[in-house]
């Protein structure tokens, strides 16, 4: 059986990545030179992926389907255990050949597209390390695994939006993509936990053969969790406005990540707990409105938009939205067809992007009259349903308040609870020191340093009065003598001024004091 | 201008006419580029061209913050390799005015040092500006101060050591270096202490009293008044406030003023909403769904925003409010705005200019479409900009509004401002030395904290004072610049390492006197950034044109058809295109009986094109020019049969196109059907294109060329009935004989092509096709607005072979021979091939030397694959002919390449004379080569029409090149691989960027920027005469945006055009030229640029 050899799928790619990464820390492949020595690196591994992808499909078409692939044990800890594991069904057989294929389209589309590219190398290590995840999603035997590989595809995709992290623009989409990202990995999160919980197992083939052991809740959280990792990879209503933000780096990786493959991974999931979905007529339900109004949203924010790569991706998410409604309906088999053509379209399309003017010889047809009559699904649609901003209103705003508010916590109590000195300075400023002059007081002085808390005030007034010992008796004084004298015992003064202000000293101290009270 | 009565009128009917000038005004410095299906190559800085290049370049930097120069560190580098030297420094400092080279600067008994050593070490080395922290690295990390910089020469290194000795010191790197360092820093009177950023505000009592003293005005001194830097503090703060406020419609809009106060920029929440709005409304077809777009910009936007919730999110509570007060006509709205924001009304103009400025490529785009209304077929859609700058101030002042009233609980305007920062200076202080100064890490972000605090309202009041005041403090501290005359990480360290590089010992620098002094940083003073790149770039330009000068001394009487003293086997007429010049140079080393000559590729024949299967007719003639005549092409007699079925599968095609490309991203169910039809299709073709992209390409081709079964056709060219008065409005289908005989007998005459005419004449016209390239026209034909040329060679050969035009010509003296045939084809510069037009008319007498000549061509096109191959980095090192072509055939079909073809990249020359000038020289692939032959023309008509005609084009692409070359994020469009083609008019990065105008990376990279030598072959007087009677080429010419010389006809003398004195005559030096025996010899296997060498001969002619 070479599908023992599977782990071999995610790997092949790492490697290739951590040899690229590796070359170019020591400079073996920098610059167009070493685009040669990467561009094969990268398309021998993807090359060798599918070959040993096809070669498993075909033992599969000849002796059956391998099922679940267990590798090695990775963590176990009393009844908990999680295992390097592949499952290997029909569904996953297929994605596997599809992702391998169109990775290795789009490495070699690259190669040349991103030439003399100052970036080259390490675009072509995420893309990489991409196909990695995306196998590992697709092909993984227990839910870590396949969480691994979602979180994998998160960062990489974060990396590539900020391809230009020069600019600002990409680099705060990207941020942004990777926080509304991290809904869906909560949800992922807790329906694992919940696995482990209560059916005591996260391996894929063990969970979905027994869902009838779980009460109807129990059953719903964890799909629930599921289903919302899987709306928010796949862009789904409410959280699609990310991926119409995603689309700043390379067309080649617009066209692998958001058009063609990690768009899917949610639908996958979906197809995945086919099983457990079936017992739940209320999440099918769920799924279908879901799915309905994503394609709804997709299909009427599409008809508005003027540039290509936006078009594209709305039109998209309308079609993803199509294959959740499909599930919802429970036509998963026509769901994961659809799910394999689309994807073989999207790369097509998004790779021809570029062109797209030059391929068409007329204007997209309008929109018919009855519909042209709504001019606030118009604005609606070309302000996107306003779903960005909703969530800067509910979401970002509020949040950012929080976090002032917190941090406000932190200064004005928390600091000086623990006494902890805030950032001072020595000479505050020329007026201080001018007002100092002036006045000659003592307190006055006491701008000079600050300190906070009980044991901050001792070492305020001492500091303030080896300041004045320093300035009358050195800074004043006239006879030479008594001012080289002066100036040494200064010197030492300030010497241990300068350590009292530091803080192990003030822990010295305050231990000695509790030492002393004790 | 109709003014409804109920509007508020404190302003003059003037500010009206005011504001439309100022809209007239912008084309001055808004990109200009059209609609990039469109794209034709202009100069970047047509609205400065009115100026002197070097101040346009500067006036242009005022607006977009673009140097005109190369970086200097690629000056420096091409001085490494010789392709600069020091004579060509050394002559265009020459000529600087402001120089006097030869003045001595420094003596003793052993070293003399002129003012011209001096400005070659200042130019030759950089000289960058160190900032504190860079220079404590230098010093403490780098040791600099007791070693050599790392660029100072062996020479310079020796003899400084030398002097050291000489002066009775240590042979010795350190001690030699650290007495220069200290000499410098005691020559400028300076004491170093190396200061990190926290220490300096820890300030010895004599430091601050040196401060106060330095700081205090007169009055001050004497006052015994309490808090004096307090007060100072605020002083600075009003006239900061003061100077801030005033460059608001100078420098800056309320956006500049908001982020100099607060460090938030509005426009990041404005640019999706107004890119959203204006590319939906500019929208050439991708969107299915617009809404209002007869009514103008502003009246749609509004029906959009009356029904925008974006108010209720983003808290706008003035949304709808601002709505309803707004007047119908956007130029009220407009006067409206600026008064709200209480700017002076002298300053509007340039407020809307810096307005503008902040998306360029958008504004550009809305007002290209303004000052081209109708463009595109889209009439129904006016496009005025007045529309756009109303919606864009309504947007400026709402989102400015909320930012106001977050930070400081007051109305957005400048009245408002100065209230309340009069008020609270010091939180101005601090705000603005935040914002716009540097300062060290611990104040920033005690700034910050302080900004976030007074955000959220919890404040204390005298907080800001004591910020203020420690600004002000470490912003006069020695450590942040200070007051000082002079300052050690600028001058000291200056004169530090010009002493090194002139090899100046310690002693030698202490001996300088004070006017020595002064002479050093005077220079250096003059020699700012512009300066200096000035300087280089005319050094580089010079070495370059004398190669070339040299290069025609060298080929004078070498090249062949001077006089065409037999008849050629054939003459191919080419465009005058830079890359045609390899083609013609290869095809003249195969056959030196052919003779090639060179013009614009439309031909003189200016037509509106309807080739048999368009739908609409386009165009083929310069941008300027707009044709009164219409060309059509029709299916041949007996093949109208045919032709429907051809029409039927094409349109079939198309459709297919259209439905997959188009109908696939619009539908939702019927598309789903579609996507899962196509999808099997798709991954075949897409694996085909990837992996096999000649095999694939080529049988796509021959399966449509098979399916659609192309037919020959027939020009409908002949006008029988014509109209009183063709013009634009008013087509004439045709042109008649006398029209036909006119433009025939133009072109004859331009390229001197009046007499021995060949058996076979051939005019290739030329475009270009390759997959995936948004800016596909860019490599098209310039003279016919980025399009195909082809249908102009046919056309013209199609009159030029008509007795009746023949018979005219003969008349005017122009007597082409019976057994003469003119042939149209187009050359397609991407992959090489050729389309040949109506052979099957070519008499059968003249069969078998067409087939000799189609062979030539063919070679000539492996020939000149071949040598494009050179400068591509994956193109085969060293191909064979065969494998060379496949490589750029394939090239043209692979849709992952980026760069199909170079383009123009290598343009730098342009010659305008006889072929013989350059025949059987190297040129590679850089001149621009335009037949005109002086004898026949006497007084000069026909080298003013050719300046004219050609003057600006070429200039055009020359200077496109040469600012997408040197400043490619502003001037350029960046890298294609993030391009994101919107509306079919331009590009952006990614989805939410300012159009991106200019050439991409991708097409510039091996260009050489420099302005276009023109070589012209008359007579001085003649040029002379031309040019004092011709305000257009004063202006090109005079203004150096194109650089002139002169060849004399007779005697081959050669006279340089220098501004302000006309022609005087070349003083270069000559050098013998390598000869190869063919071009092949002298590239094959090489990358870079290549100096001219000359082709062995081959037989007489």
């Amino acid at each position: 059986m070479l599908a023992k050899f599977i782990y071999l799928l995610p790997l092949l790619p790492l490697l290739a990545a951590f040899w690229i990464g590796l070359s170019y820390i020591f400079g073996h492949n920098r610059g167009e030179s070493g685009e040669k020595m990467t561009a094969k690196m990268a398309s021998v591994a993807s090359l060798s992926a599918l070959i040993l992808i096809l070669i498993i499909d075909l033992q599969a078409m000849l002796i059956g389907v391998p099922g679940s692939v267990t590798i090695t044990n990775w963590l176990s800890s009393g009844n908990y255990q999680i295992n390097i594991s592949f499952y290997l069904d029909t569904l996953s057989l297929s994605l596997l050949t599809l992702i391998s294929l169109i990775s290795f389209l789009t490495i070699r589309f690259s190669i040349n597209y991103l030439h003399r590219e100052a970036s080259f190398q390490r675009f072509f290590i995420i893309l990489l390390i991409f196909s990695a995840a995306m196998f590992l999603i697709v092909s993984a035997g227990n839910m870590v695994l396949t969480f691994v590989g979602w979180e994998m595809a998160g960062v990489c995709s974060y990396l590539l939006i900020a391809y230009n992290f020069d600019r600002p623009i990409p680099t705060t989409n990207a941020s942004r993509i990777f926080i509304t990202n991290r809904i869906g990995d909560a949800g992922l999160i807790a329906s694992i936990v919940l696995s482990f919980m209560w059916i005591g197992d996260i391996e894929w083939h063990k969970v979905l053969q027994q869902p009838n052991s779980l009460s109807s809740l129990q059953l719903d959280l964890i799909i629930g969790g599921f289903l919302l990792a899987a709306l928010v990879k796949s862009a789904q209503f409410p959280f699609s406005p990310w991926i119409s933000r995603a689309l700043e780096g390379p067309t080649p990786s617009s066209a692998i990540f958001y058009g063609s493959l990690m768009v899917h991974s949610g639908v996958y999931l979906m197809l995945r707990l086919q099983p457990l979905l079936q017992q739940n007529e209320t999440l099918l339900v769920i799924i279908a409105i879901f799915g309905l109004i994503t394609a709804l949203y997709g299909y009427f924010t599409g008809l508005v938009q003027t540039d290509v790569k936006s078009a594209f991706i709305f039109s998209t998410i309308a079609h993803v939205g199509l294959m959740f409604l499909l599930i919802g309906l429970e036509f998963f088999v026509l769901a994961s067809w659809y799910l394999v053509l689309h994807a073989i379209w999207r790369a097509y399309h998004f790779l021809h992007a570029p062109s797209q003017m030059h391929n068409i010889n007329q204007a997209a047809r309008s929109v018919p009259a009855w519909l042209a009559q709504f001019k606030i699904l118009h604005t609606a649609s070309l302000q996107r349903f306003w779903l960005d901003n909703i969530s800067n209103w509910m979401i970002v705003r509020p949040m950012n308040a929080l976090a002032h508010d917190a941090q406000s916590f932190d200064e004005k109590i928390v600091s000086r609870l623990i006494g902890k000195p805030k950032q001072q300075y020595i000479i505050s400023s020329l007026a201080n020191w001018e007002k100092n002059k002036d006045t000659l007081q003592m307190t006055d002085k006491a701008a000079m340093v600050q300190g906070h808390g009980l044991i901050g005030s001792f070492m305020e007034w001492l500091a303030s009065l080896m300041e004045w010992f320093e300035e009358h008796l050195i800074l004043k004084s006239g006879g030479e003598g008594l001012l080289d004298l002066v100036q040494k015992i200064g010197t030492n003064l300030q010497k241990i001024e300068n350590l009292l202000n530091q803080p192990r000293y003030l822990m010295i101290l305050v231990s000695i004091t509790f030492i002393i009270i004790i | 201008m109709s003014q409804k009565p109920n509007v508020k009128t404190v302003t003059s009917k003037d500010i009206r006419t005011q504001l439309r000038e100022t809209v007239e005004h912008f084309e001055h410095f808004l990109p200009a580029q059209a609609s990039i299906k469109d794209f034709v190559h202009h100069n970047t800085l047509h609205g400065f061209q009115h100026l002197p290049f070097a101040e346009a370049v500067k006036a242009a930097e005022q607006y977009n913050g673009a140097s005109g120069f190369l970086e200097e560190k690629h000056f420096q580098k091409f001085y490494q390799q010789g392709r600069i030297n020091s004579a060509d420094l050394t002559h265009v400092l020459t000529a600087d005015k402001d120089f006097n080279l030869e003045q001595i600067f420094y003596q003793n008994q052993a070293r003399q040092i002129s003012i011209k050593d001096l400005l070659l070490a200042m130019l030759i080395k950089p000289f960058k500006n160190l900032t504190d922290s860079q220079l404590t690295w230098q010093l403490e990390e780098l040791n600099a101060q007791y070693c050599f910089q790392d660029d100072v020469s062996h020479n310079s290194r020796q003899t400084l050591l030398k002097s050291h000795q000489a002066d009775g010191g240590e042979y010795s790197e350190p001690a030699a270096i650290s007495r220069l360092w200290e000499a410098c820093l005691e020559k400028l009177e300076l004491e170093h202490f190396i200061l990190h950023p926290e220490e300096m505000l820890d300030l010895s009592a004599e430091q601050i009293n040196k401060i106060l003293k330095m700081t205090a005005s007169s009055e001050e001194e004497n006052s015994t008044q309490h808090h004096g830097v307090h007060r100072k503090m605020q002083k600075q703060a009003a006239i900061e406030l003061g100077e801030l406020l005033a460059q608001v419609g100078k420098t800056i809009t309320l956006r500049g003023l908001l982020i100099a106060l607060t460090g938030e920029d509005i426009l990041d929440e404005i640019r999706p909403l107004m890119i959203r709005y204006v590319s939906s409304y500019l929208d050439q077809g991708m969107a299915s769904w617009h809404q209002d777009r007869d009514k103008g910009f502003y009246q749609s936007w509004r029906t959009n925003a009356h029904n925008d919730l974006i108010w209720l999110f983003e808290t706008l509570p003035d949304w709808h409010d601002t709505l309803e007060s707004l007047p119908d006509e956007s130029i009220e709205v407009v006067i409206q705005e600026l008064q709200y924001l209480d700017l002076p009304q002298n300053r509007w103009s340039h407020y809307l200019d810096c307005l503008v400025m902040e998306l360029p490529g958008w504004s550009g785009m809305f007002l290209w479409r303004h000052n081209n209304p109708g463009y595109a077929g889209l009439k129904d859609i006016p496009v005025e900009m007045m529309d756009y700058l109303a919606v864009r101030l309504i947007l400026e002042r709402l989102f400015a509004k909320r930012l106001c009233a977050e930070q400081w609980q007051f109305d957005a305007s400048l009245d408002m401002f100065r209230w309340y920062f009069r008020r609270h200076r010091s939180e101005f202080i601090v705000r603005y030395t935040l914002f716009n100064k540097r300062l060290p890490e611990y104040l920033t972000s005690q700034a910050q904290r302080q900004l976030e605090r007074a955000r959220h309202g919890n404040v204390e009041t005298n907080s800001w004072q004591s910020l203020g005041d420690i600004f002000w403090t470490w912003l006069h501290t020695p450590a942040a610049g200070g007051n000082a005359s002079y300052s050690i990480f600028d001058h000291a360290w200056k004169l530090f390492y010009l002493a090194q590089h002139l090899g100046m010992s310690g002693a030698m620098v202490r001996s300088l006197s004070t006017q020595q002094i002064d002479t050093v940083f005077s220079l250096l003073g003059q020699l700012d950034k512009d300066k200096r790149g000035f300087i280089w770039l005319q050094a580089y330009e010079h070495h370059y044109r004398e190669q070339m000068l040299n290069m025609l001394v060298n080929n004078k009487n070498r090249g062949t058809w001077k006089t065409r003293s037999k008849r050629p086997e054939a003459q191919t007429v080419f465009c005058m295109d830079d890359r045609e010049e390899a083609f013609r140079r290869h095809l003249e080393e195969l056959n030196p009986a052919i003779e090639t000559l060179g013009a614009a590729a439309h031909f003189n024949v200016f037509i509106d094109w309807k080739g048999v299967d368009d739908e609409q007719s386009s165009p083929l003639c310069p941008v300027v020019a707009v044709p009164a005549h219409e060309i059509h092409e029709k299916p041949a007699p007996n093949y109208l049969g045919a032709y429907t079925v051809h029409k039927a599968r094409y349109d079939l095609r198309h459709k297919l196109k259209n439905l997959l490309h188009q109908e696939s991203h619009r539908n939702l169910l019927s598309t789903a059907v579609l996507i899962a039809l196509s999808a099997p299709a798709s991954l075949m073709l897409l694996i085909g294109k990837i992996i096999f992209p000649l095999k694939t390409g080529q049988s796509i081709d021959k399966s449509i060329h098979d399916f659609e079964s192309d037919i020959p056709t027939d020009l409908v060219a002949n006008c029988d009935t014509p109209l009183d008065n063709p013009g634009p409005e008013n087509r004439q289908i045709g042109f008649t004989d006398h029209e036909q005989a006119d433009r025939v007998e133009t072109l004859l005459r331009n390229m001197g092509l009046i007499n021995e005419f060949a058996p076979l004449v051939v005019i290739f016209g030329h475009g270009s096709i390759s997959q995936n390239n948004p800016h596909l026209a860019a490599y098209d034909c310039g003279a016919c607005s980025g399009r195909h040329s082809g249908p102009n060679a046919r056309t013209f050969a199609f009159a030029a072979n008509r007795p009746e035009v023949r018979a005219i010509l003969s008349e005017r003296g122009i007597t082409i021979p019976e057994d003469s045939w003119f042939i149209g084809a187009e050359h397609n510069t991407c992959d090489e091939s050729i389309i040949w037009y109506d052979l099957e008319k070519v008499p059968q007498t003249l069969q078998t030397n067409l087939e000799n000549l189609k062979k030539q061509i063919f070679q000539a096109s492996l020939f000149s694959a071949h040598e494009r191959c050179r400068r591509l980095a994956s193109a085969p090192k060293k191909p064979s002919l065969q494998q060379a072509f496949d490589h750029i055939v394939g090239r043209s079909y692979d849709f992952t390449q980026a760069r199909p073809e170079l383009g123009h990249a290598t343009n730098a020359i342009a010659f305008i004379g006889r072929r013989s000038l350059t025949q059987s020289a190297f040129l590679d692939r850089r001149g621009f080569l335009i037949s005109y032959d002086p004898t026949t023309d006497p007084d000069g008509t026909i080298v003013e029409r050719l300046l004219l005609a050609n003057g600006p084009v070429g200039a055009g692409i020359s200077l496109e090149y040469y600012f997408s070359t040197i400043n490619n994020d502003i001037y350029g469009s960046g890298s294609k691989i993030t391009h994101n083609v919107s509306g079919w008019f331009g590009v952006m990065d990614g989805t939410n960027s300012d159009l991106r105008t200019g050439l991409p990376r991708q097409m510039i990279e091996i260009h050489e920027a420099m302005r276009l030598q023109v070589v012209v072959e008359a007579k001085v007087e003649l040029l002379t005469e031309i040019y004092s009677r011709q305000p257009a080429l004063q202006e090109l010419i005079g203004n150096g945006w194109i650089l002139v010389c002169a060849i004399d006809p007779d005697t081959g003398d050669l006279s340089e055009f220098k501004i302000g004195e006309g022609f005087v005559p070349w003083q270069g030096e000559v050098s013998q030229l390598t000869v190869v025996e063919k071009s092949t010899d002298w590239y094959d296997g090489l990358e870079y640029p290549l100096a001219p060498a000359l082709i062995a001969k081959k037989g007489e002619y």
